[in-house]
């Protein structure tokens, strides 16, 4: 026979009760919907301010926000995007408003990051000898880097956060026309970046295959 | 279609964002063009580079915490239930 554990005593007992049952599922709701994406939010801010201080500001300004405004998400929409776009509208009004230079980008520090990940990461995916496996993480994020803003960040929310045109559209508030011409604009320039890094390796980049 | 069009719609391929009326002018095309099969290709791998190869944080376990407390008891400012 297995003991039931109906006896358990109810431990939450001493839980304010302050906070209604209503606030309590918001609560619920917002970390199974929002909190998740943390990581997504902390690498996008990190990638917009070039700083993990501001990048800290920016996701929690974000949070703060996006938790008072949780009503009005459309439930069964995309959150993370939501977030995304409450992000960025974030980082335009208070880097660019109080004149935050937004441009400071501590290179050294980005430096450090990469360095530290090189040492702990062997990537052998694939036996593929080709030079895309070649390059390291610091040029590929280099090369990224080097890219106009408006080209960097729709390869972004693209490729490394996989939101759709829509969404993307949504987010750089331009239509999707201009979101597909970005995007193609920019990997032709980031392909060329990153064949030049290649070369250094003496790959030859005029793929034969 | 030409070279030309079809090296813009190839990067929208890759996104699996072509409509189906340019995906089906698109796929003709490639049929028809090795030199553009090649260059599709190679916008696959570009896109591929970039998934594999820009590395993700963590972000800080202070800032989850925070936000963790955010959305839990509003004014409770008490412990941190996850040490640090």
């Amino acid at each position: 026979m297995a003991k039931s554990e109906t006896n358990r005593p109810a431990t939450t007992s001493s839980k304010k009760e302050a906070v209604s049952r209503e606030e309590h599922m918001k609560q619920l709701e917002f970390q199974k919907e929002a909190v998740i994406h943390i990581n997504s939010l902390y690498n996008y801010a990190l990638h917009l301010t070039m700083n993990p201080d501001d990048a800290e500001d920016l996701v929690q300004e974000t949070y703060l926000k996006a938790y008072r405004f949780f009503n009005s998400f459309e439930r069964g929409t995309n959150c993370k995007a939501w977030l995304f776009k409450i992000l960025k509208n974030n980082y335009i009004n208070s880097f660019r408003k109080n004149s935050k230079e937004p441009g400071k980008v501590d290179y050294d520090l980005i430096k450090d990051f990469y360095h530290s990940i090189k040492d702990t990461r062997t990537d052998t995916s694939e036996a593929d000898t080709d030079y895309f496996h070649s390059l390291l993480h610091e040029e590929v994020y280099l090369a990224l880097q080097s890219l106009p803003e408006e080209f960097r960040e729709v390869i972004q929310l693209c490729d490394i956060e996989g939101f759709t045109y829509e969404e993307i559209a949504n987010m750089v508030e331009s239509p999707i026309g201009t979101v597909r011409s970005r995007l193609y604009r920019g990997r032709k320039l980031l392909r060329a970046q990153l064949e030049n890094y290649a070369k250094k390796y003496g790959f030859n980049t005029d793929s034969e295959k | 279609m030409n070279c030309n069009k079809a090296h813009v719609l190839m990067s929208v391929a890759v996104d699996g964002e072509l409509t189906l009326k340019e995906e089906q002018m698109f796929l003709l095309h490639l049929s028809e063009c090795e030199l553009c099969r090649l260059e599709y290709e190679e916008a696959k791998k570009t896109k591929m580079i970039i998934r594999e190869k820009i590395v993700r944080f963590n972000a800080p376990p202070s800032l989850v915490n925070m936000i963790m407390q955010l959305s839990s008891v509003d004014s409770k400012k008490t412990e941190n239930s996850l040490s640090l």
